[in-house]
């Protein structure tokens, strides 16, 4: 049949097409029988005009077009993810201080992250093109009503310009008038401002770097006091000789007088950590946010893999099964703009997700199976997990009687495990056997240093890359020393309860452990996990993420196709072109950090001094000295030595907000007497930065260097480089610039000329950032194959774009001076780009052409960049480890009581013992609801709850409670409610949903601020009040669930979910910790809620 | 009967029948298309009160199609059973499963919508959402149409039934009011035209269901009567510019 009236068919006939039929026939056919009952009620409202011209609908065609010159690709800085975006620069401005406005910030469509679920623009691609949308491939705005011409960008990302263009900006170097925290200020000029920094200043009564810094070094320090010790120099001598220079010389291991000048920054770490700080200034102490972020999940996963890059992520696009734990990929973790695209394409392409979380997050809706756990039990729930998978045989044997790298090899399998290697079990700290050890080769032999396994075709012990195939369970003695392999001492700590009993423990039905273990170990390599906060944010998240990551060991599903992913993938920044690390006739910072990271207490002379157990704070002996909740109440205590000049960069350090407990942080910056010197560089007056001396003016991450390594959820190379897109503050200067600036001033290495050797050896001056970043861009350019070189009209785009989002201040002749002459063209092609992102295949541009941006290359074509076969082309390629033997190395330094070197079920602890939350049996606690937190849908980071757009979507933080906990206590939704934390209460308004699991109650952090334009400020004289609600329908009121309202509440709306936290009972300064892992514990507080 | 002799073949326009009857002609087709896509949309309480009152085989009755009436007469069969059929049919892709979709049946694979899912086979036809639900949707949107029916798929047959139901309800209220709206009349049956010559894939579809559907019938017998009434219409039933 043919229904085509205008052609005929061979194979119609009269009869088939009804042709004896009359459409009066029809009219009477059909008025017999009633069937009007069967229409709908759409209509066809036919457009006489459309259907000739053929214009489409949906298409709107009031569209500007805009080229290259009008747009910067560079980094967004809204929250850590930090995606490659587009700035398009305002064709006009209005007037005012800043160089250019902007139209809309955009992803970058170079980047394969931004551009999810689709393919990006293939990299050659000429910036004009892209800009315009025409390249090929990358579809048509007229034909079909898009094109890929931006990339994807989130709201916060989009927000973007009211962070930069915020009126409660930081304009000039402000010094504080009265005491610290007074709210008041006046402007100073940098000049001045560089000098009492340096200097010191009679007003304020601080003192300045100049007599505050000393440095000496370690080798001869420490030569002198092996000689003090042996009698061989007396003890005056030595002081007398390093008193100037030493913090103390009673205890020369505790370093230099330069460690106690503190950096708490967190990013531009490679400059500002490597070089200035470490390097320069020769003070160990540069501190990131690690302590308040994801440290234990980081270190968790850091003990269970020896490969170099340890954090582990789904494969999403070939992943059947995954089991997402305590994360919350469609709005966080690195990051929603692409991972929610590929997530929900995967499920759709039909993978099952079951998703881990006491609350319903937005990941957890599209889950297959929601696990709301018990906070803090998730150790239980993976080990029950493991239980079941070793008690079914549903455990990988194969892959784990592999036990060196050769036996893989053969095997196919990228990565091997520990579980055949033998431990010496007599001995403290038990570590696993060297063959040398056991007597299975000489000290000097080649092996001598191999672990052992037990030979299953043999039953001997033997040097572990000599065998095919390692017995799991083995417990002999050899040659009188005991050894018993890890799979067996890992097997019997997960048998130490039973599954029913893990279920208890994490209250989850055990029927449901049995489901998520079965469905994990349905799949063959085809299932990943994919977990962070959730587990880690505890004093036991360490041992949580331990017994998570070793049920990825179990199934041995790393480096496959659909298993686990470790992406680092990136190209080369601090050397290539340029040894960026380098600094000639640089300091060595050494000396105990001062968050006492990665040293044992028993092994300083602090343990002599303090008559050893406990400690008077935490060590962290197995972690690095990044656990910054610890940073105020050591200064306070001086333990173990104190702080003289703290400079901090709160954009994105904000302490107060961001530590449990933060709000203690107030009392102890605002005393001279416990840190003489406080140095803020941000971009607003924050809760953290008022209480310093002085703020400098820093710019927005538009309008400034930076350098992302990241890791997030990808397949591919990438290296994302921030430039500065617009000058909003022209008085703001970049940290980098203003260290600069003072190193100058104390003549300090890894400044000025000669600061920077190039691949010959030749050095480069550093004056400013510039100086650093381009040879960075220059070291991504020329890393593997080159990129290509900018064409002439790319290097006009280049010029033109930035003379127009920078204006008077973007010199060209200088940028230039960065680099040599012939490595520009390249520098422009990486720069114009925003960096360097890999192409999924080879001949890219021709395949886009063809086939186009809705297309997978990466899995289409056998010569992926990203797959090897059925392995991921990017490796872990490294051991795993059910046992690790770094952790027992080190000693709670309340008790002396060794870490564990397994997984385990541990309580949520304080320092000194007291149980703060148990895991591992029933326990009253004093208020019945465990509060926890997560990250708002519609915030980046304190940082962006300054945006009155974002606060419209969200005007505040309501209590998520479930109906049967707000039943009991009388609360509807919406009900202004008091939120008792027993040392502190705080209002907020009630949202009910089954949302959260009974018994637990939570909230979006972020709110509740008190810096920011959240309060009043008082500059030179003229008092400015705290922002105000702001919005389009105040008609509206904000309920929870309910609301449709864009008023966005003032910047101090919702409450501070921190300070809600319970402090340590041992401490009383600060939050609990997790000793093992380092992470500040931010879900352990228990609070009551009732009625306002 | 003289009537449908002398109608065998479709008059010049200035010997058609009067205005009124060309409206109740117009308003016939779109009853019937209307029945057919509740029909095809799985609207299975009016298909089984279709089946149980004798609607449908009244109306395969007077249609020449090759039908055995019993099998559109049904009242035996509740509407839980239908459902079964129907979704075991058009809904979920298991053995018995018969796309009701344009795309499925496309001969060649869309360059534009090429699917990613590991469960299909690249290069090969047989997609959900190809170049015919992309045209679908074009030509609906063009003409102010929002389908409520087919499940959100533009080229599903239940959605251009519909469509043609609509366009013939709009055809039938032009010829009625008798006003001059001669350029719409014609857009109007240009969109029919179109919209039948998008539904040539029928005849796989019939034969396909016709295969699946071997116990009961009933869902067979519906292909077929739909197969043959667009047929019709192509032929004899839209009015010819």
């Amino acid at each position: 049949m043919s229904t085509d009236s205008d052609t005929t068919d061979a194979d119609s006939t009269e009869a088939e097409s009804g042709a004896s039929m009359t459409r009066r026939d029809l009219v009477k056919a059909v008025g017999s029988v009633g069937l009007l009952g069967a229409a709908s009620s759409a209509t066809a409202e036919v457009d006489t005009e459309d259907l000739w011209t053929d214009v489409e609908h949906y298409v709107g065609d009031d569209y500007g077009e805009y080229g290259a010159s009008d747009v910067v690709h560079t980094t967004c800085g809204q929250c850590n993810t930090f995606c490659p975006i587009k700035v398009r620069l305002a064709d006009e401005s209005a007037t005012g201080e800043y160089s250019s406005l902007v139209r809309k910030l955009a992803g970058n469509p170079y980047s394969f992250l931004n551009t999810q679920p689709f393919s990006q623009v293939p990299y050659d691609s000429d910036p004009e093109t892209a800009a315009m949308g025409d390249v090929e491939g990358s579809g048509d705005v007229d034909a079909e009503r898009w094109s890929l011409s931006g990339g994807r960008i989130c709201l916060k990302g989009q927000a973007g310009i009211q962070t930069a263009f915020d009126s409660y900006r930081v304009r000039k170097p402000m010094k504080r008038v009265g005491p610290r925290g007074s709210g008041e200020w006046k402007t100073v000029s940098w000049e001045q401002a560089i000098r009492d920094i340096v200097d010191g200043d009679d007003e304020l009564g601080h003192p300045g770097l100049r007599d505050l810094w000393a440095y000496a070094p370690e080798e001869a320090v420490m030569e002198d006091w092996e000689a003090v010790q042996s009698g061989e120099m007396a003890k005056s001598t030595f002081d007398e000789r390093w008193a100037d220079t030493l913090i103390d010389t009673d205890h020369p291991d505790l370093g230099p007088k330069a460690n106690q000048i503190v950096d708490v920054g967190g990013f531009r770490r490679n400059f500002i950590r490597t070089r200035l700080w470490h390097q320069g200034l020769g003070s160990i102490n540069s501190v990131h946010h690690a302590g308040t972020c994801g440290f234990s999940s980081v270190m968790g996963n850091v003990r269970s893999h020896a490969g170099k890059k340890k954090r582990q992520y789904p494969d999403v696009e070939n992943c059947e099964y995954l089991l997402v734990w305590g994360t919350n990929p469609m709005v966080a973790n690195k990051g929603p703009t692409w991972l929610a695209p590929k997530l929900t394409n995967a499920i759709e392409d039909g993978m099952r997700m079951d998703v881990v979380d006491p609350r319903l997050s937005k990941t957890a809706e599209k889950a297959d199976t929601w696990v709301p756990v018990e906070p803090g039990a998730d150790g239980a729930l993976a080990l029950g997990m493991a239980r079941w998978i070793i008690e079914h045989d549903r455990h990988d044997v194969e892959y784990l009687r592999n036990p060196a790298e050769s036996a893989a090899e053969t095997d196919g399998e990228p990565t091997w495990s520990d579980a055949t290697h033998l431990v010496l079990v007599d001995e403290a700290d038990g570590p696993k056997a060297r063959a040398a050890d056991l007597g299975l080769v000489d000290e000097d032999h080649d092996l001598a240093d191999d672990f052992v396994a037990v030979d299953s075709a043999t039953g001997e012990p033997r040097p572990a890359s000599e065998v095919e195939t390692g017995l799991l369970n083995a417990s002999l003695t050899v040659g009188g020393t005991a050894v018993e392999s890890a799979w067996s001492l890992y097997r019997d700590r997960v048998f130490e309860h039973t599954v029913e009993e893990y279920a208890e423990m994490a209250g989850v039905g055990s029927d449901v452990i049995a489901e998520i273990a079965d469905e994990f170990t349905s799949h063959g390599k085809r299932a990943a996990i994919m977990a962070y906060r959730g587990p880690a944010k505890h004093a036991n998240g360490f041992y949580n993420t331990r017994a998570i990551a070793t049920l990825q060991h179990l199934i041995g599903n790393y480096d496959w196709k659909g298993g686990q992913i470790t992406p680092y993938a990136g190209y080369s920044t601090m050397s290539g072109r340029y040894e960026l690390g380098q600094v000639p006739d640089g300091h060595s910072p050494w000396g105990i950090p001062l968050l006492r990271g990665g040293v044992n207490y028993e092994d300083t002379t602090l343990f002599e001094r303090d008559d050893g157990y406990p400690a008077e704070r935490p060590w962290f002996p197995v972690a690095p000295p990044q656990a910054t909740q610890e940073l105020y109440g050591s200064a306070k205590d001086e333990y173990p030595y104190g702080v003289e000049a703290l400079f901090i960069r709160p954009y994105s350090n904000n302490h107060v907000m961001a530590v449990a407990g933060g709000d203690q942080i107030p009392s102890i910056l605002g005393d001279p007497d416990t840190i003489p010197l406080v140095v803020a560089s941000d971009t607003v007056i924050g809760e953290t930065s008022k209480y310093a001396d002085y703020i400098l003016p820093e710019p927005t991450y538009l309008e400034r260097w930076e350098n992302f390594g990241t890791y997030p959820n990808k397949r591919l190379a990438d290296e994302k480089l921030s430039q500065p897109a617009v000058e909003v503050v022209p008085d703001a200067r970049p940290f980098e610039d203003v260290l600069i600036d003072l190193w100058k001033e104390l003549d300090l290495p890894g400044v000025g000329g000669d600061a920077i050797p190039d691949a010959d050896g030749e050095l480069w001056p550093l004056h400013q950032a510039e100086d650093f970043y381009l040879k960075l861009a220059a070291n991504i350019a020329f890393d593997r194959d080159p990129v290509p070189d900018a064409s002439e009209d790319e290097l006009q785009v280049f010029r033109e774009s930035h003379e127009k989002g920078l204006g008077d201040s973007f010199d060209l002749g200088r940028w230039k001076q960065a680099v040599r002459d012939e490595e520009w063209a390249k520098v422009v092609t990486v720069l114009n780009r925003g960096g360097r992102f890999e192409e999924p295949v080879d001949d890219y541009a021709d395949r886009f052409a063809e086939h186009g941006h809705e297309y997978d290359y990466a899995d289409r074509f056998d010569d992926s960049n990203a797959y090897d076969g059925e392995q991921m082309r990017y490796k872990l390629g490294s051991r795993v480890d059910f046992y690790s033997e770094v952790v027992p190395k080190g000693k709670h330094s309340y008790t002396g009581a060794r870490f564990d070197p397994l997984p385990r079920v541990d309580d949520v602890e304080h320092y000194g013992g007291e149980v703060q939350a148990s895991v591992t049996h029933d326990a009253d606690t004093e208020r019945p609801l465990r509060l926890i937190n997560w990250k708002p849908r519609t915030q980046g980071m304190h940082r962006t709850t300054n945006s009155p757009w974002l606060r419209e979507t969200r005007p505040e933080n309501p209590l998520w409670i479930n109906p049967r906990d707000a039943d009991e206590r009388g609360l509807e939704n919406g009900d202004e409610i008091v939120i008792d934390a027993g040392r502190n209460s705080v209002e907020g308004i009630a949202m009910v949903t089954n949302g959260i699991r009974p018994g637990v109650v939570g909230a979006m952090w972020g709110w509740g601020r008190s810096g920011d334009g959240a309060v009043a400020e008082t500059i030179d004289g003229e008092t400015r009040g705290p922002v105000e609600e702001d919005g389009h329908t105040p008609y509206q009121f904000d309920e929870p669930m309910t609301d449709e309202a864009g008023l966005a509440k003032g910047r101090d709306a919702g409450f501070a979910i921190n300070h809600l936290q319970p402090l340590d009972e041992a401490l009383g300064d600060t939050g609990l910790s997790d000793l093992v892992g380092g992470s500040n514990a931010q879900y352990d507080a228990f609070v009551e809620v009732e009625r306002k | 009967m003289d009537d449908t002799t002398a109608c065998e073949t479709e008059p010049a326009a200035a010997d058609r029948e009067p205005e009124d009857g060309d409206a109740a002609a117009a308003r016939a087709r779109a009853d019937v298309y209307a029945l057919l896509a509740a029909a095809f949309d799985g609207d299975i309480e009016l298909l089984a009160a279709a089946l149980g009152d004798g609607t449908l085989a009244d109306l395969a009755g007077q249609l020449p199609v090759d039908v055995d009436g019993k099998v559109l007469e049904r009242p035996d069969l509740d509407a839980q059973a239908l459902r079964i059929g129907y979704d075991n049919l058009f809904v979920v892709p298991g053995p018995h499963y018969v796309p009701p979709f344009a795309s499925a049946w496309a001969d060649e694979p869309s360059e534009s919508f090429e699917s990613d899912s590991q469960y299909h086979d690249a290069g090969q036809a047989g997609e959900l959402m190809g170049d015919p639900a992309a045209a679908a949707s074009q030509s609906h949107g063009t003409a102010g149409f929002d389908p409520e029916r087919g499940d959100g798929i533009p080229d599903h047959l239940a959605a251009d039934l519909e469509f043609m139901r609509a366009l013939c309800e709009r055809e039938a209220t032009h010829l009625a009011g008798g006003g001059d709206a001669t350029d719409e009349l014609a857009t109007v049956r240009e969109y029919q035209r179109i919209t039948v010559g998008r539904l040539g894939w029928l005849d796989e579809f019939h034969e396909a269901v016709e295969e699946k559907d071997t116990v009961e019938g009933i869902f067979a017998a519906l292909a077929r009567l739909a197969r043959t009434f667009v047929a019709w219409d192509a032929r004899h039933g839209i009015a010819t510019p």
